[in-house]
């Protein structure tokens, strides 16, 4: 369990946030640590589900920082489903 | 005594070049600090200004004008002119002398460097004005907000912020340290007297000269009028230094030079003059919008000088002309949300006749940013107005150190993607905003890869503790000095309880 930094995009909104992460979390828990940032404060909510977007492929909600192998840093795009 | 006319002694009174025979070129001119790029001395001494003065002519000029812009403060300090201005102009203003004043004195250096290790003695002749132009600008530029300290204690920035981590003040000192703090005479005299002063200070000072006429600011007005006489003027080196290194085949490093800060420059002034034109001025006070000003003063009078000797258009210009559209609504956004972290109160400036306007000069703004807002309005309309303040940072470009707004771009169809530009060099991740941003650090990689962001800050444990508070702090911003709301929420409707300071 360790804190790691992502920069976090949201789909729709307008910049790139740092967002600490915890390396254990499932990638549902992490998308949800992302679109916290953006959805309802700049982006409007949307009733869908959301996944994580790495190096151009969606990844599966129970994979985890730790277990993608994600570097420090790696841009994780939160689009809906 | 006979008097000999103006044109039979200045010349000969002014070339003071002559052979170095105690000491070696290198010696005496220090590539460090002057760099000929190879260009042999006496090539250099041909160098020709384009605009004559002797420093009898120089100080009658500049006591003239103090006089005025002096004149003209201390009436209006004793009015109620400031006090009435609209919370936008305030904004603008405020920021301005915070990012402007101190860069000033650091201008000083740059010129005062070229005084010295200029190439030419009528180069080095006409840096010394140039170093008197900087100090006078400095000089003004905090001493009207002194004066008006009583009237709004944020004026203090002036002088302040400069000595401060404030990350737009990182952004410009990174910027103008490597134009002209810590820059070559010759890079100078390209990168700061023709690119910056010749193309990009014309928007704010004679840009933003006519928009604080209409909004009512005489004495800001006279103030930057005043000081663009003096640019006008110095701005001249650059133009006979990039005639000489044209002359000896070395247009590459003139181009090289002029594409490295004109793309920064760009940044800089989308986030400053952006903000302030399409934002902050009252609507009925605009003149032009902000792209607007970048058509006339940037893509036709700047770049029929480029053409005229002999250089081209920076690489990137199609990419320059995108960003022309978005960046600087996507800023404003980063801007107003992060306010906390500035050091004037920005306003949003979309009411229903901002977005009109907006419209109008940005087709599809509606839809491409209005939307944002659409959210920010709704919160605030629901009495949520801390849901438009952050809990976290944005990214920001290691280059032009702004945050990273690549997904605005994408969203409103200007870009191909959202992701940023990553770069990992020597063991370390390097994040920037853009193609053209990733390019200037490659130029120069050792220039610029010791530099910490905020956000390498944050995450370097530069900043204690790791929290908002804790940055601001760093930041030199007190609770009482952070940004609010310039309108107490005014765009959005309906009154809601007043804002606390974060």
């Amino acid at each position: 369990m360790a804190l790691f930094p992502v920069q976090g995009c949201v789909e729709g909104d307008f910049v790139l946030v740092l967002v600490p992460v915890d390396d254990q979390d499932p990638m549902s828990t992490v998308a949800l640590s992302i679109a916290h940032h953006g959805i309802g404060k700049r982006v409007a909510a949307q009733d869908r589900p959301l996944r994580v977007r790495w190096q151009g492929d969606l990844v599966p909600d129970d994979a985890t920082i730790a277990s993608l192998g994600c570097a420090p840093l790696d841009v994780l795009e939160v689009v809906y489903a | 005594m006979p008097r000999l006319s103006r044109s039979e002694w200045y010349d000969l009174t002014r070339d003071m070049n002559w052979d170095l025979s105690y000491v070696s070129e290198d010696e005496a001119f220090p590539p460090v600090l002057s760099n000929s790029f190879g260009v042999p001395a006496h090539d250099w001494w041909v160098w020709d200004e384009p605009y004559k003065i002797t420093y009898t002519e120089y100080v009658h000029n500049q006591a003239g004008k103090d006089a005025g812009v002096y004149s003209v403060n201390n009436v209006l300090n004793r009015s109620h002119i400031f006090d009435n201005l609209e919370p936008g102009w305030k904004a603008a203003v405020i920021a301005h002398y915070g990012a402007i004043a101190v860069a000033e004195y650091q201008a000083g250096i740059g010129e005062a460097r070229m005084g010295r290790f200029g190439r030419a003695a009528a180069w080095r002749n006409m840096a010394t004005f140039g170093t008197l132009d900087e100090t006078r600008h400095g000089q003004l530029q905090t001493y009207i907000p002194y004066q008006a300290l009583a009237k709004e204690p944020r004026l203090d920035w002036a002088h302040k912020a400069y000595h401060t981590n404030e990350w737009g003040i990182i952004a410009a000192r990174h910027l103008f340290d490597d134009m002209f703090t810590a820059n070559d005479a010759v890079s100078t005299a390209i990168q700061l007297t023709f690119t910056f002063e010749t193309g990009f200070t014309n928007l704010q000072f004679l840009g933003m000269a006519a928009d604080a006429m209409k909004a009512g600011d005489f004495d800001f007005g006279a103030l930057i009028a005043s000081i663009q006489t003096d640019e006008a003027r110095h701005a001249q080196q650059g133009e006979p230094t990039i005639k000489v290194l044209v002359k000896a085949g070395k247009a590459d490093v003139a181009q090289n030079l002029l594409d490295r800060m004109f793309w920064r420059a760009w940044k800089i002034f989308a986030l400053l003059t952006g903000l302030s034109m399409d934002y902050y001025t009252p609507v009925e006070n605009r003149t032009h919008s902000f792209k607007e000003f970048m058509e006339e003063f940037i893509n036709k009078q700047f770049i029929d000088t480029f053409r005229d000797f002999g250089l081209e258009k920076p690489w990137y210009w199609d990419q320059l002309l995108n960003e022309m559209n978005w960046v600087h609504h996507a800023y404003h956004i980063g801007v107003y949300f992060w306010r906390p972290t500035v050091w004037w109160n920005p306003v949003a400036g979309v009411s229903p006749a901002e977005r009109e306007w907006l419209e109008e000069k940005y087709p599809g703004w509606n839809e491409s940013f209005g939307k944002y807002w659409d959210v920010m309005g709704d919160n605030v309309r629901n009495g949520h107005p801390e849901l438009t303040l952050p809990e976290t940072f944005p990214m920001v470009c290691n280059s032009c150190q702004v945050p990273v707004c690549t997904p605005a771009g994408y969203a409103a169809g200007y870009l191909d993607s959202p992701l940023p530009h990553i770069l990992d060099f020597e063991g370390r991740r390097y994040t920037f905003c853009s193609e053209p941003c990733q390019w200037v650090f490659e130029q120069d990689p050792e220039q610029f890869k010791g530099h910490l962001s905020i956000i390498d800050r944050f995450l370097g444990g530069v900043i204690q503790p790791a929290t908002i508070p804790g940055a601001l702090e760093y930041m030199g911003l007190s609770p009482e000095e952070c940004g609010v709301d310039g309108t107490d929420y005014a765009w959005a409707g309906p009154v809601i309880p007043a804002e606390k300071s974060a």
